[in-house]
């Protein structure tokens, strides 16, 4: 048998525990690699300090067994080297030296040597030392991927609590971003955003019309349809209810573009909608449509509540004004606050658009410029 | 069987290793004597050192304990008792007999 066969390339052996085992006398190396390949572990040898060096750079030993008196580099050399690299400063190595020479020691612990093995090597010694630093390795290892996994299970966590909320994109986020980047902060803060509120026309027949289990069904269709328009441009919903949807831009996370996201959503909503009203007209004769309402400005947003409810949400007159105006949309149509309409005016056809004059909403002492944009052909309306 | 100090027991798994052994201590000894001849004290202190680890690391103490001599007598660069401690070698290697367990 030739035990200076190197390297042990075959699959099982990719799976084992590798020991480079170094050391200029050969009857050594092949002592060494006899008695560790009977414990089952996957040797490869090197006779000299840089072919050692060499061969830890390009397939990384789980344990380097290290003659300190070689040619050329000595294996305190070798030592000082892998250690003070960060690639290979955690490989364990496992210093040989003269029974007596305690000298070789100390200097073998300051270059960073883990343990020590004493020539004449004996067998048992040699057999513990390994499995020791075997075992340490194997805990290391576990501790890790148990670190990673829990690490990946709680950005699971996160992203799955966050998604019915917010895109996708935005949950994996706030799930990267961990706890410094936490944008969901308990203290409530004023912030501009534009916000968006959709509502279903003929949301009344339909109720009167159908069945509730009917009725559930579809408005999770609606709803779906919806979601994922919000989505489709990072979004984030904060509110449900009935059948309006709130969706705010520029929230949590800054969007520069935050009144072009909302634009396309609209366009995207009342899009995605129409083939799902479709089908409802011929099943049902329903005729329904999306309305939809939106504005920019500055509001707060926070989580608003007690300490046994809350709920992270916008608060403040655009989220008011774009739910009026919302009420006042027909379907397919999208009202738009004049400060709002400025930002995407380069966006919308001119021939879509028509000015509503100044609009004073229920409940608001002062009127605004609405301008209204219909999203889709007048004849689905 | 031989007496007692020539007799040595190797693990049974070495055994197809022992022949490649002998032969690199025969390569020792001559390398020894050259060294000698050449009063290369450091290497003389080298080799002692090798037999000294690999000796007793198969079960042969006694080449240990002559490497260790080697390795003193080198450090003291007293010739006569190196070659004292090589013909003791050679005799040793020309007596010794294994027996595998």
């Amino acid at each position: 048998m030739n035990d200076r066969a190197v390297p042990d390339s075959t699959p099982e052996a990719q799976a084992l525990y590798r020991v480079l085992v170094v050391d200029d006398d050969p009857d050594m190396v092949s002592f060494l690699a006899r008695l560790l390949r009977r414990e089952g572990l996957a040797v490869e040898t090197a006779s000299d300090g840089e072919s050692a060096l060499m061969q830890v750079m390009t397939a990384p030993p789980d344990l380097v067994l290290l003659d300190v008196m070689l040619p050329g580099s000595s294996g305190f050399d070798v030592c000082r080297k892998l250690k003070g690299d960060e690639t290979t400063a955690l490989i364990p190595i496992v210093l040989v030296t003269a029974l007596e020479d305690s000298e070789s020691r100390v200097r073998g612990i300051e270059a960073g040597a883990d343990d020590f093995l004493s020539k004449p090597v004996k067998r048992e010694e040699l057999i513990a030392r390994v499995k020791t630093l075997r075992r340490l390795h194997d805990t290391r290892k576990e501790l890790e991927s148990r670190r990673l996994a829990a690490e990946v299970q709680r950005k699971e966590a996160i992203r799955k609590a966050f998604s019915r909320y917010i895109s996708p994109r935005l949950a994996d986020r706030i799930a990267d971003a961990g706890e410094q980047g936490d944008p969901f902060q308990g203290r409530a803060q004023r912030t501009s955003l534009v916000a968006l509120f959709a509502d279903l026309r003929g949301f009344t027949r339909l109720t009167e019309q159908n069945e509730v289990g009917a009725v559930v069904a579809m408005l999770n269709e609606y709803f779906a349809v919806l979601t994922e328009a919000a989505y489709q441009h990072d979004g984030t919903i904060f509110n449900m209810a009935g059948d309006s949807l709130l969706v705010g831009f520029n929230v949590p996370f800054p969007q520069p573009d935050a009144a072009e996201r909302a634009w396309r959503t609209a366009l995207e909503m009342v899009a995605r909608f129409e083939p799902v009203a479709a089908a409802w007209r011929e099943r049902h004769g329903l005729a329904v449509g999306v309305g939809i309402g939106m504005c920019a400005g500055e509001a707060i947003i926070g989580n608003v509540g007690s300490a046994h409810y809350a709920s992270y949400t916008i608060i403040g007159n655009p989220v008011n004004t774009a739910a009026r105006l919302m009420q006042m949309a027909a379907a397919g149509e999208v009202l738009v606050c004049g400060p709002l309409y400025e930002r995407i005016r380069h966006l919308v056809p001119a021939a879509r658009v028509a000015t509503r004059g100044d609009v004073t909403l229920r409940g608001k002492s002062e009127s605004i410029p609405v301008f209204a944009v219909k999203a889709a052909a007048p004849e689905h309306a | 069987m031989a007496d007692n100090i020539h007799t040595v027991t190797v693990a049974k798994d070495l055994a197809d290793l022992i022949p490649v052994f002998f032969r690199n201590r025969q390569k020792e000894i001559e390398t020894l004597r050259s060294a000698l001849a050449a009063a290369d004290f450091e290497q003389l202190r080298q080799l002692g050192h090798r037999m000294k680890g690999v000796g007793n690391s198969y079960g042969f103490a006694k080449v240990s304990e002559i490497g260790k001599r080697v390795e003193d007598n080198a450090r003291s660069a007293d010739k006569a008792g190196i070659d004292a401690c090589i013909g003791e070698y050679a005799e040793y290697l020309s007596k010794v007999q294994v027996v595998y367990e």
